[in-house]
């Protein structure tokens, strides 16, 4: 520039200098803008160093596949993480038919009526206001609208189950098998997973499915430990019994080898001179003695084999009975069963609660406007020659659409659609307003079970107090950002083959 | 005869053929409308959802409250009300403002930060970087466009106030009244953070921690609308520009700007309706008490009170997510109130979004 100053010598140092100042407030700007733009590239390499340097240490397989604990050193990400999952498929299965139709209704089919125009114009600006709509929001209307259902079918379900006018708890223990505990009624706070406490009344089903066979009132459960004395005073008795048992057949064996020869009143003779040896108040007495009785007599005519294994089954017999009898309330034998919920995945009732189902439901409310734009955009992209060109071959309009327009804008869409969803792994708001505080520690087992979700779990742990569960929100964050960056990787793959293709 | 018949079966079967694709195309369409359809009743139930029960928060007959007893709020308490205290016992204000400027402290910090940061960088981003440098800068800005926000919170509360804030990597020893260092009962001294610059004291909880994550949040939003906005602006103007012999600051700030001022205004009411409406950063941290507001004090002075950033704030959606995750009983005061105060949340944000939207529409320049 300044070789083509004019010639006057004071025009053109003025001139040369104005144009160094111009020049250098171009390079002082050019400077502080690129710094505010690394200022950005700063923000997240510490934002990353942070959350690495605090939340490596935690992350380990047993944090990935461990359930949730009220100890961080026990807590993982497991429940949530299949949270996150169940919620963002059902958010996925809804969103993309509801947002891809409405897309193609608005791009594809302008109507020519005046007023249907003005309607179609009015959906256009409301998709587009309706992605500026706070997520809490959305959070409030799914609560209202699919977990309470305005209130239209009665009180929220829960994983409690009705049987007649009262509600239930349900307990499982470690041999599986089912026990009814009596609630106050169908609200949950969800406690799954909860041991039951000893001395609670349980009551059982019956062998047909759902319904109550025998109260059990006040059963109680024992460790090993603790009935080890009452085992050993049993196993005593069962000695005696034992000898007693063994004397009576050797005298019905009347000191020959061969086979017993004993007749029912015999064998009978025999059982109950045993069971009295062992000195039992055994209620089940009764079948332990007709069992016992049939054995003996069965007998007749056994080699000496058969006899030692009919002895000990008989033996055997006895003492499951006098455990199962003696023990009084003994349920199992190890750890109490813990509460359950034993519907089949598919479960459904109205209202949905505060379930998985629910919260993929709002979670599809707050991506749907942009799965739509999205769609709208990658519609919008496919050239009109494409449309026009089956129009002409007298397709019809729906069949331009599906055969040329829909196949062409498919890998914008998919791209658009992952973005959203990636955008739904992260949101926390609408879960939180769902889910509440409730501590879930167990990942969800039907479309009505109560259920975490990763960012609800990290908000949670982000609020406790103690240093530990700040070390591990931010192992699961890392976790979080794993699948958020797979998602993001997924989608910018799909962008790149088919922009390679066309 | 069998060429007519032929045609005649031809043109019946095609017939046939063309009513039953009208009729699927008939159902194609219904179901295209019944789509967008939910889409308007999303819109239509938020607004029906809220409304109703603000009404029903303002009911004359009252509401329980968590202590039993019947409390009355009219709109007038609610919306022009200086104090909020409704979970506490005693007398309870359910006057929205306080939750409004908590709000708008945590926004306030966050735009300070966001808006002209972002704005420069959208302007070096178009205007100055060679395509090289702009194709690895984006995808960054992406990455953190795409963080979750609980993920900002949790920065906010383990790194920004902390170390950023409180300065909490240099302790200073604590002095009593009369200047001489507190020890406790082993004989250590005590020992605080020092505050920022070593002056400041700041709480553990605080509106400038949490607006500075909310600006970090909104910054990639700010910089890729304010960029496209830029981006659209013709060539041909830049051109005449440097024809001109204006530098190339020249032309980004008195051409490109100017002409992208439309799009660079909606993407800061967009960037605004973000942080006004974010939860889970304000939620982890800005804390949970409500601003003070004096009533009989002028306007300086509510100014000046409220105007404290290093104080605990509750925003609106703070509140929110308070009541939701258990501070309320169904069906009590306190419960209506968060409809309320989500009503008004909604209208804000709806209001920001709607102006951006239409300033987009109205004011754009259009150069072809």
């Amino acid at each position: 520039m300044a070789d083509q100053a004019p010639s006057s010598p004071q025009a053109s140092s003025l001139t040369v200098r104005s144009i160094d100042k111009r020049m250098r407030s171009n390079t002082i700007f050019n400077g502080i803008c690129l710094t505010a733009t690394l200022l950005a590239l700063v923000i997240l390499v510490v934002l990353l160093a942070s959350i690495l340097s605090q939340g490596l240490g935690s992350l380990s397989l047993k944090f990935i596949t461990a359930l949730n604990s009220s100890d961080p050193h026990k807590a993982g990400i497991w429940t949530s993480l299949v949270g996150t999952m169940v919620i963002c498929l059902i958010c996925a299965l809804s969103a993309i038919p509801l947002g891809v139709g409405t897309a193609v209704l608005i791009e594809e089919f302008k109507p020519r009526n005046r007023y249907l125009l003005w309607l179609h114009g009015i959906i256009d600006t409301n998709i587009r206001n309706l992605a500026g709509v706070p997520s809490i929001v959305y959070g409030i209307l799914g609560v209202t609208a699919f977990a309470t259902m305005f209130g239209l079918f009665g009180p929220m379900n829960s994983g409690k189950i009705a049987i007649g006018q009262s509600w239930y708890d349900q307990y499982q223990g470690e041999d599986k098998q089912l026990y009814y505990v009596k609630a106050d009624g169908p609200r949950d706070e969800d406690e799954q997973g909860k041991p039951a406490e000893k001395g609670m009344t349980l009551y059982l089903p019956t062998d047909s499915g759902i319904g109550l066979g025998k109260e059990a009132t006040a059963l109680q459960w024992v460790t090993e430990e603790e009935i080890a004395p009452r085992v050993a005073a049993i196993e005593e008795e069962l000695d005696a019994f034992e000898d007693a048992f063994r004397d009576g057949i050797s005298e019905a064996r009347d000191g020959r080898r061969g086979p017993v020869k004993a007749d029912k009143a015999k064998a009978e003779a025999i059982v109950d001179a045993s069971i009295e040896a062992g000195t039992w108040k055994n209620p089940d007495t009764s079948e332990l003695r007709e069992k016992l009785v049939g054995l003996v007599s069965g007998l007749d005519g056994k080699k000496g084999v058969e006899l030692i294994k009919a002895r000990k089954e008989a033996i055997n017999i006895a003492i499951d009975s006098e455990y199962a009898a003696r023990m009084e309330g003994v349920i199992t034998i190890g750890a109490p069963p813990v509460r359950v919920d034993t519907k089949s995945w598919y479960h459904l009732a109205l209202p949905f609660g505060r379930g998985v189902l629910a919260g993929g439901l709002t979670l599809m409310l707050v991506i749907l406007p942009i799965v739509i734009v999205a769609s709208q955009e990658a519609l919008r992209a496919v050239p009109g020659s494409y449309r026009q060109g089956a129009l002409a071959l007298g397709a019809t309009k729906w069949q331009s659409v599906s055969k040329t327009a829909l196949p062409a804008a498919i890998p914008g869409i998919c791209t658009g659609t992952i973005l959203a969803i990636s955008r739904a792994i992260g949101e926390a708001a609408p879960i939180l307003v769902l889910g509440g505080t409730g501590f879930i520690t167990s990942p969800p087992r039907n479309l009505m079970d109560s259920f975490s979700a990763m960012p609800m779990t990290i908000f949670q742990w982000t609020k406790e107090p103690e240093a530990e569960f700040k070390t591990i929100a931010a192992g699961g964050i890392i976790v979080l950002l794993i699948v958020l960056l797979s998602f993001n990787a997924l989608a910018i793959y799909i962008r790149q083959r088919s922009s390679k293709h066309q | 005869m069998s060429d007519t018949n032929v045609e005649i079966a031809d043109l019946l079967g095609t017939r046939r053929s063309q009513s039953a694709q009208a009729f699927r195309e008939r159902l194609i369409m219904a179901s295209l409308i019944a789509c967008a359809g939910i889409t308007v009743a999303i819109t239509l139930g938020i607004v029906i959802i809220l409304l109703t029960q603000t009404i029903a928060f303002f009911s004359p007959e009252g509401h329980l409250d968590g202590q039993g007893e019947v409390s009355v709020v009219s709109p007038a308490d609610f919306f022009f009300g200086m104090e909020w205290n409704p979970l506490l016992g005693g007398e309870k204000h359910f006057g929205v403002w306080p939750l409004i400027i908590g709000t708008l402290k945590v926004a306030f910090v966050a735009m300070a930060f966001a808006l002209p940061i972002g704005l420069i960088s959208a302007i070096w981003l178009s205007e100055y970087a060679k395509p090289k440098i702009r194709n690895f800068i984006k995808p960054i800005i992406e990455v953190l466009a795409g963080i979750p926000t609980v993920v900002f919170g949790f920065f906010a509360i383990t790194f920004i106030t902390p170390y950023l804030l409180r300065w909490e990597w240099w302790r200073v020893r604590i002095t009593d009244e009369n200047g001489n260092y507190v020890k406790d009962e082993s004989g250590n001294y005590l020992t605080e953070p020092a505050g920022l610059f070593g002056i400041f004291d700041i709480e553990v909880y605080n509106a400038l921690g949490a607006g500075l994550a909310v600006g970090i949040m909104c910054l990639p939003i700010v910089i890729s609308l304010s960029e496209d906005a830029l981006r659209a602006v013709p060539k041909a103007l830049r051109e005449g520009s440097y024809g001109l012999g204006a530098s190339k600051f020249e032309t980004s700030v008195r051409v490109v700007v100017p002409a992208a001022l439309s799009g660079i205004s909606a993407a800061f009411l967009l960037a605004i309706a973000r942080a006004v409406g974010e939860t889970m950063i304000v939620a982890l941290a800005a804390g949970a008490s409500p601003v003070k507001l004096i009533n009989q004090g002028g306007l300086w002075d509510n100014i000046t009170s409220a105007g404290a950033l290093d104080e605990s704030v509750l925003p609106m959606t703070g509140y929110l997510v308070k009541i939701f995750t258990g501070d309320a009983a169904h069906g009590t005061v306190e419960y209506y109130s968060s409809y309320a105060v989500a009503f008004t949340l909604f209208i804000i944000t709806l209001g920001l979004v709607v102006l951006g939207n239409l300033i987009q529409r109205r004011f754009r320049e259009k150069y072809d």
